[in-house]
């Protein structure tokens, strides 16, 4: 049974009608739905709040010039595509050598769609998907299960390719896509959305009449399509349990505007990554995925002043040749990566910023900020160029650390070692890394 | 070495797929959706340009294999359904909506027997079959609860179809047999023809039982491609296989083609659309798709061709005697889509060529491969031909791009947005300042348009013209048109066992002299009755 406890509004919010006065992002509750800053003030103890998994993701790769530094340990030298992050030193940790081998995997696809599929499911392109469930769904099943969502999607630039394996960063299964919601207000109508109490009960009387009529479907069709009706089955049941656990301070969160430029991708980014916060501090998932650019992507840069071509065709670039891929190439890159790391800042900021227990939400999150190439131009996919952020389960911070094994053992631990979500095993992890989890 | 596997692969042209993957049961596209809803409820929103986007697969977005059912989609539908039922009762004209689909009028907020009949009649054309007894009871008690609570007989109706919109029976059109085959025969159809639900002349078929034989459903279908819902069906089914998504997503460089703008791109798609349209609904040879030597054009696009002024937007211009611009491959669509930001891609018109066109799948890089080709610089300008000569010479990029790059070449003097070009010309910008005029050294080069259909004996062209006659006589080509129509209508790729439908269509398309509309017959048909 989801912990959200079922509260009816008009009661909680005589519980906290003097809260409501506070900006939206300081009026933060726990999971019974009780103010945590109220709460501190009343001097009670507040449980340990639960972990958070992010998984957080830019398309094509980095410059490794602009991008990695040079030393390790923690006197390394903030790089100008990391510069962004400086404020927040000691809350990141810089991992860079870890292999993606699966990419290498003999298959269909190109080298983006390979590194991809191998990036977030360690498994081979089928041509189409990912080969098997991604790190985020797989502690998702784990943990991922008393929670109003199981895990929340979220992406900003929309420009791509336009295929499954470019558009997704989740996926259920092999093939099975959880496409990322990129329209803030969309967002927000999901997460938080006004309802009453009549709307709730409609919807759950429509889903139990959808659902038995699945049911009776699926009874009269082969194995293939069974399954595709049980696919929608357990749909119906997430959005069943969505909207019967809602949480009782939908009503505080502030909508974000429709309209405006919907290609503004540092507005968009600034808008998703809020709801994120919001969505995470007041118990609505712990774990969730955010596509900011897409794999191979095709955004363009207006707001940098690069307007010529796009994200994937700049990539493309050794300094030597004419137009975007001219002279300019490389500094183009490393502003492009740097846009990248000051929108993942901004998220790690707002995580900072907003309070929970006696401390912050980012003490209790993991996040994983990962590309699917290291350096862009080549198509690298060893030698991976990975941050990871938050204090959740005692992550070492402060440092830029070079190590050897794959980012399969990277998602091992933070699986079981963080987020005690228990995985054993993940394709291409053979052993836990030392130095990420403190003692 | 010449690469041999992959060679036999590239000719051989056909995909294993096993058996497993065949699923019956289809998913509404989000065309169909959006058709669908407009048939059944008048609707005028398209309200699933909001889900999100469907995959291509198999070079479509309607293969079964790619049509799941994630949660973000489930809830797009539960958001659609409610405000598809809000509107279809909006306005207080209830007795107009109900009595619309239910002939009676509710004597009491919980009038069972007329909500039966709601139910019933409604759910009929949703479901596109009559309901079950007990699914009549299931919605007669979702609807009782409702109108208990509310105390209108019409928040009990608009519940229900909120709740049928949701249900897997609406949102999917699986096989059935017995007493239902023949609903799912019209369904097959009106979604393969009209991409959308069926009539009530279908409707009225299936239940008279009069689906049953081949002739009586080839005659519906003579019925319903008259119809002008079959331009929906046409015009889906051209959009996706010339991959007009990849025009419309396409960025060029705007110091190089100030012109491009979406009014443009529209034009383009426009023309391509027009042509197609053209050619299927007025009976003429489908294969004159390449090799019209006249296309419809707005002004816009006469000024990119160099063609004289349309009589009206998007009026027959018929190209000079001497011009080497004719068909699809000489459409600004086709250059357009296949080109880079900047420049032309000889490779990417080369692959869409021999996939689209010849349904040759050419397979990607193999792994491992630096595919990035040497730049070009200011101290050593060259054409693409002479840029892509690693293409040939080194292995394993050779044993491929020798059946892809020729292809390309012959159509190099047609520039990345479909403007005609004599020679290549290149512009090298100050890297400090883009937009400096006065810096911009530009350097023009010779071309040389000497292409080939590599594996086709005396196949060289030097033009889309030439290209175009090429194709149209080409037996892979005509057999092409049937497959990727067979794979828009059966929402999968061919196998084996498909050969003799695949080849029946053929024969047909061939006899017909190429009449697209007795190829649509020909594969509906055989649809109508397969497993």
């Amino acid at each position: 049974m989801p912990s959200v406890t079922r509260l009816s509004r008009r009661r909680l919010l005589k519980g906290v009608a003097t809260a409501i006065a506070l900006p939206p992002l300081e009026a933060m509750f726990n999971l019974n739905g009780t103010l945590y800053a109220a709460e501190v003030k009343r001097g009670v103890a507040a449980a340990k709040p639960q972990t958070r998994f992010l998984l957080w993701f830019n398309g094509n790769g980095i410059t490794e010039r602009y991008w990695m530094p040079t030393t390790t340990g923690a006197d390394y030298e903030i790089t100008p595509c990391l510069a962004p992050l400086a404020p927040f030193r000691n809350d990141i940790h810089i991992i860079t050598g870890l292999d993606n081998p699966a990419a290498r995997l003999p298959g269909p696809g190109n080298d983006h769609h390979r590194s991809m599929s191998a990036l977030v499911s360690g498994s081979s392109f089928t041509g189409h998907g990912a080969g098997a469930a991604s790190i985020d769904q797989l502690i998702a099943a784990k943990i991922g299960g008393d929670s109003r969502f199981r895990s929340l999607q979220l992406g900003v630039s929309q420009e791509s390719f336009g295929e499954s394996i470019q558009r997704n960063l989740s996926w259920a299964g092999r093939d099975r896509a959880l496409p990322p919601e990129m329209i803030p207000h969309k967002l927000f109508d999901r997460i938080f959305g006004k309802r009453d109490e009549g709307w709730v009960a409609r919807k759950r009387s429509i889903l139990d009449t959808v659902q038995a009529d699945a049911k009776t479907l699926a009874s009269t069709l082969g194995h293939q399509d069974q399954m595709r009706v049980d696919e929608h089955l357990s749909a119906i049941r997430d959005i069943e349990r969505a909207i019967t656990t809602l949480p009782p301070e939908y009503s505080k969160v502030q909508e974000p505007e429709e309209g405006g430029d919907m290609k503004d991708w540092p507005r968009i980014a600034k808008l998703q990554s809020d709801l994120l916060a919001h969505a995470l501090v007041t118990g609505q998932t712990r774990v969730a995925s955010y596509m900011l650019t897409k794999c191979q992507g095709l955004s363009r840069f207006p707001w940098l002043g690069y307007t010529a071509a796009r994200h994937h065709d700049y990539t493309h670039a050794d300094g030597k040749a004419p137009g975007f891929d001219g002279p300019s190439g490389q500094r183009i890159m490393r502003d492009i990566c740097r846009w990248h790391v000051e929108e993942f800042a901004y998220l790690v900021a707002k995580l900072r910023a907003t309070p929970e227990g006696d401390g912050t939400l980012l003490d209790n999150c993991c996040l994983m900020f990962v590309h699917e190439h290291a350096e862009a131009n080549s198509h690298k996919n060893n030698g991976l160029a990975c941050i990871v952020a938050g204090h959740a389960g005692k992550l070492v911070t402060g440092l830029h650390s070079k190590m050897t094994g794959t980012v399969g053992d990277l998602y091992l631990t933070l699986a079981d070692d963080v987020m005690g979500a228990g995985l054993k095993q993940f394709p291409t992890a053979d052993r836990k890394l030392s130095g990420i989890a403190g003692a | 070495m010449r690469g041999r596997p992959i060679v036999l692969w590239l000719l051989g042209a056909s995909v294993a797929l096993c058996a497993t993957d065949v699923t019956a049961m289809r998913r509404l596209t989000h065309s169909q959706y959006n058709h669908t809803v407009h048939d059944l409820l008048g609707d005028q929103t398209s309200p699933a340009n909001q889900f999100p986007q469907e995959d291509f697969v198999n070079g479509f977005k309607n293969q079964t294999s790619a049509q799941s059912v994630p949660p973000l989609l489930a809830e797009a539908y539960g958001a659609a359904a409610e405000k598809l039922a809000r509107n279809a009762f909006r306005g207080g004209d209830v007795n107009h909506v109900v009595n619309h689909l239910a002939p009676c009028r509710p004597r009491a907020p919980g009038d069972a027997q007329c909500a039966a009949q709601f139910i019933r009649a409604f759910g009929a054309k949703a479901f596109r079959r009559p309901l079950t007894s007990t699914e009549v009871s299931r919605y007669a008690s979702l609807f009782a609860d409702e109108a208990r609570r509310s105390g209108k007989f019409v928040t009990g109706a608009q519940l229900i179809v909120e709740a049928m919109l949701q249900s897997p029976n609406f949102l999917f059109h699986a096989e059935r047999r017995g007493d239902t085959r023949q609903y799912e025969v019209a369904c097959r159809l009106s979604y393969f023809l009209w991409d959308t639900m069926p009539d009530a002349d279908l409707f009225e078929a299936a239940a008279r039982g009069a689906l049953a034989t081949s002739v009586s459903i080839e005659k519906q279908a003579r019925r319903m491609i008259a119809d002008p819902r079959a331009r929906q069906s046409v015009d889906e089914f051209a959009a996706e296989w010339l991959r007009f998504d990849r025009l419309l997503n396409a960025v060029k460089d705007r110091r190089r083609y100030p012109q491009y703008s979406p009014e443009l791109v529209q034009a383009m798609t426009e023309e391509t659309r027009r042509m197609i349209a053209d050619a299927v609904w007025n009976d003429r040879d489908f294969m004159t798709i390449f090799t019209a030597d006249y296309s419809f054009l707005n002004s816009d696009l006469a000024v990119l061709y160099g063609a004289a002024a349309p009589s009206a937007e998007y009026a027959r211009v018929d190209f000079p005697a001497g011009s080497d611009r004719a068909g699809i491959v000489g459409q600004a669509t086709f250059l357009a889509l296949t080109s880079k930001p900047n420049e032309t891609s000889p490779t990417s018109r080369g692959v869409f060529v021999r996939e689209q066109f010849l349904c040759q799948k050419v397979p990607d890089p193999p792994p491992g491969v630096n595919s990035n080709l040497p730049p070009v610089n200011e101290d050593k300008p060259q054409t693409n031909r002479e840029r892509m000569s690693a293409h040939a010479t080194q292995q394993p990029c050779a044993g491929c791009h020798q059946f892809i790059d020729p292809i390309g070449f012959g159509l190099e003097k047609f520039d990345a947005i479909g403007g005609r070009r004599e020679k290549l010309e290149l512009k090298f910008y100050n890297p400090h300042d883009d937009d400096d005029e006065k810096k911009v050294k530009t350097v023009l080069l010779d071309l040389d348009a000497r292409g080939g259909l590599s594996g086709v004996p005396g196949a060289d062209f030097s033009s889309p013209k030439e290209l175009g006659n090429i194709l149209a006589a080409r037996p892979e080509c005509q057999e092409c048109v049937v497959r990727q129509l067979f794979r828009y209508g059966w929402g999968r790729h061919e196998l084996g066992v498909d050969r003799t439908v695949i080849q029946a269509a053929l024969q047909r398309f061939r006899d017909s002299q190429f009449r697209f509309k007795e190829l649509m017959i020909s594969l509906v048909s055989a649809y109508a009755i397969s497993n």
